[in-house]
């Protein structure tokens, strides 16, 4: 068996305005594994993957990550070594406007950088030749020139997974990768998220909606309902009626096997 | 409530000085004793909610019932103004607002056509309008010294606004001893502010002396008050996804402005920027009227002496430049967006 990559225990989150957004998630995620997490908007996805790396705050819990518990950081630079390690990529790509592709591939450098280089943007032309091979690998490698803004969408998002990989990380989370982009894109670049997790090794926890995009994926499902796990399993183990139990009864609506 | 008591209060308030005031009829003397003015005017104020809660009361609508609710009675439709209190209490404190300020300001139709001064103003504008372009070469020369008086003050201004701006941002100052500084900084530049430039270049011109210095200096502090509260308020209004992503690549805070929030808000920085600069250059004419340097100086001189055809020269090349500079930050703003 692979070893154990994470191990969350007993995660919860309550915000500041009182909302319970997880409640003592359990989640063991082994190297190599594809997992999706699925579940209506609201269910604590996106703060799962959000506590993962620091970027919210846990209530109570641990993360274990390659044996260090995430969650009692205190040192900023321990938690910045753990975010360069688990790159993230988001629905709306998040990369920065009025800038080359290039210099948005590098940026997944920054954690390396003195102050000095991060000022000037002196990246070395090692770390240029990284970024354009990333680039290579999701197939833009012809954009690096371009505007980061000028792109489609689903460029945008093929940039985004480039630079999270110059990030070298072990774990990439996506959350909702692929919730803004048109059916046929879609797929491309979940193709490329399959690709970097077999062909580079890197694990991936992705927040997913579409049932024929998890059994496509997915190696390993988990279902959030209202910030519990209700459901865990292999994807082909995820029948209609659960999507109906973990989606609600309008679930026809949301899971369009015709993908 | 408490809003339309406090307005209407105000209001009758004022009425009811202005009465009182009008039937006493009181001497400066009186006026003056502040402690004591500062009791009757509470006194109205305190009558002046009183009269509007038992307006209230008898369910007729205030002026400040109107304007922040509740509304004590339902308003018909068709009601003729002259049936609706409130505009009958506007109207009165209006007059009432008139009345003052034009007994204030001593108004006379007497003066405005007297004989003698109405021979002065037309000499005035003749000098004005028959400029003597002998002092052209000069004014051009201290017109030049304006222009890059503003632009220092200006230059000067953008690395102090720049970094204040991150440090006045609510997004950036998160935590409570950030919030600390950020109330402070906020509170300190808004007071700043709030101070004309022209009262900068009257309290540099006794610290550094008289000229363009103090006048700079005056500019530059302004400057720095104004592009730090729209810098900032840029930054406040920056999108949180880049920022996010930065974060997430285990970049440090420092990294994340400057990768994620400094691209965003870098177009708008120039814009507001050259707009300052042109604004700089406007209050440069004037700061030199107190003593601040460059063109203003030299029209108080002429005008001093009452040379209006030299003060006719001195304008209009202040028009000129004014124009010019206006133009061109307008064409360059609209090019940034
Ligand atoms: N920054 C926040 N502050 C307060 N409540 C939040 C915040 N982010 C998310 N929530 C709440 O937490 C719950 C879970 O949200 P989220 O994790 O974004 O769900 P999902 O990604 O599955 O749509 C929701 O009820 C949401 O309103
Ligand atoms: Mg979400």
């Amino acid at each position: 068996m692979a070893e154990v990559l994470l191990r969350v225990e007993k995660l919860s989150k309550t915000y500041a305005n009182g909302v319970q957004a997880l409640k003592n998630v359990d989640l063991e995620v082994q190297q190599g594994e594809f997992l999706v997490i699925i579940g209506l908007s609201g269910s604590g996805k996106s703060t799962l993957l959000r506590c993962l790396n620091r970027l919210q705050e846990p209530t109570s819990g641990n993360i274990f990550f390659q044996g260090q518990d995430v969650s009692q950081m205190q040192d900023v630079r321990d938690i910045r070594e753990v975010r360069r390690q688990m790159a993230m990529i988001f629905q709306h790509f998040n990369l920065i406007p009025r800038q080359s592709v290039l210099k948005n591939v590098m940026m997944g450098r920054l954690a390396d950088k003195t102050l000095w280089q991060s000022f000037w943007g002196i990246f070395s032309a090692e770390e240029k030749r990284q970024a354009l091979d990333n680039l290579r690998l999701v197939g833009i490698a012809e954009k690096a020139p371009v505007r980061a803004d000028q792109l489609s969408g689903g460029q945008k998002q093929r940039v985004a997974i480039a630079r999270a990989l110059t990030q070298k990380p072990t774990l990439l989370l996506a959350d909702e990768p692929v919730s803004s982009l048109d059916p046929a894109t879609c797929h491309v670049v979940m193709d490329y998220l399959r690709k970097i997790n077999q062909e580079l090794g890197i694990t991936v926890i992705a927040n997913l909606h579409f049932l024929s995009l998890v059994r496509k994926y997915a190696t390993r499902v988990v279902a959030l309902k209202d910030g519990e796990i209700v459901f865990r399993g292999r994807p082909d183990e995820i029948t209609e009626e659960w999507f109906r139990r973990i989606y609600g009864e309008g679930a026809q609506d949301v899971a369009p096997n015709d993908l | 409530m408490l809003r339309r008591t406090i307005f209407d209060g105000v209001l009758f308030g004022f009425l009811l000085s202005v009465l009182t005031a009008a039937v006493l009829a009181p001497t400066e003397e009186q006026l003056l004793q502040l402690g004591i003015v500062s009791v009757w005017i509470l006194i109205f104020f305190a009558l002046g909610c009183v009269l509007s809660g038992a307006l209230t009361r008898l369910r007729v609508n205030t002026l400040g019932a109107v304007l922040f609710g509740p509304l004590a009675a339902a308003e018909p439709e068709d009601r003729a103004w002259y049936r609706l209190f409130w505009k009958w209490q506007l109207l009165v404190a209006l007059l009432a607002a008139f009345v003052v300020a034009v007994v204030k300001t001593e108004f006379s139709f007497i003066e405005l056509f007297d004989q003698h001064g109405f021979a002065g103003a037309v000499r005035l504008f003749k000098g004005l309008l028959n400029p003597n372009w002998e002092v052209l070469p000069r004014a051009v020369l201290n017109i030049v010294e304006t222009i890059f008086m503003a632009f220092l003050a200006t230059s000067l201004a953008i690395p102090l606004a720049f970094v204040l701006s991150f440090v006045c941002a609510k997004n950036i100052m998160q935590g409570p001893v950030a919030r600390v500084v950020y109330f402070v900084l906020r509170t300190f530049l808004n007071v700043t502010r709030s101070i004309e430039a022209l009262i900068w270049a009257i309290i540099f011109s006794v610290w550094v002396g008289i000229g363009p210095f103090a006048g700079m200096l005056a500019l530059m502090i302004h400057s720095v008050a104004s592009l730090a509260k729209q810098y900032s308020e840029m930054v406040e209004s920056v999108e949180e996804g880049p920022i996010e992503a930065i974060e997430s690549t285990g970049a440090n805070k420092l990294q994340t402005i400057w990768y994620a929030i400094v691209p965003q808000v870098l177009l708008p920085y120039i814009s507001f920027t050259v707009y300052r600069w042109d604004i700089n250059v406007r209050m440069a004419t004037i700061i030199g009227l107190v003593g601040g340097g460059g063109i203003g100086t030299m029209l108080v001189q002429y005008q001093g002496q009452a040379m209006w055809r030299e003060v006719g020269c001195i304008i209009a090349v202040i028009a000129v430049v004014v124009w010019a500079l206006d133009q061109a930050s307008a064409h360059i703003r609209e090019a940034l967006k």
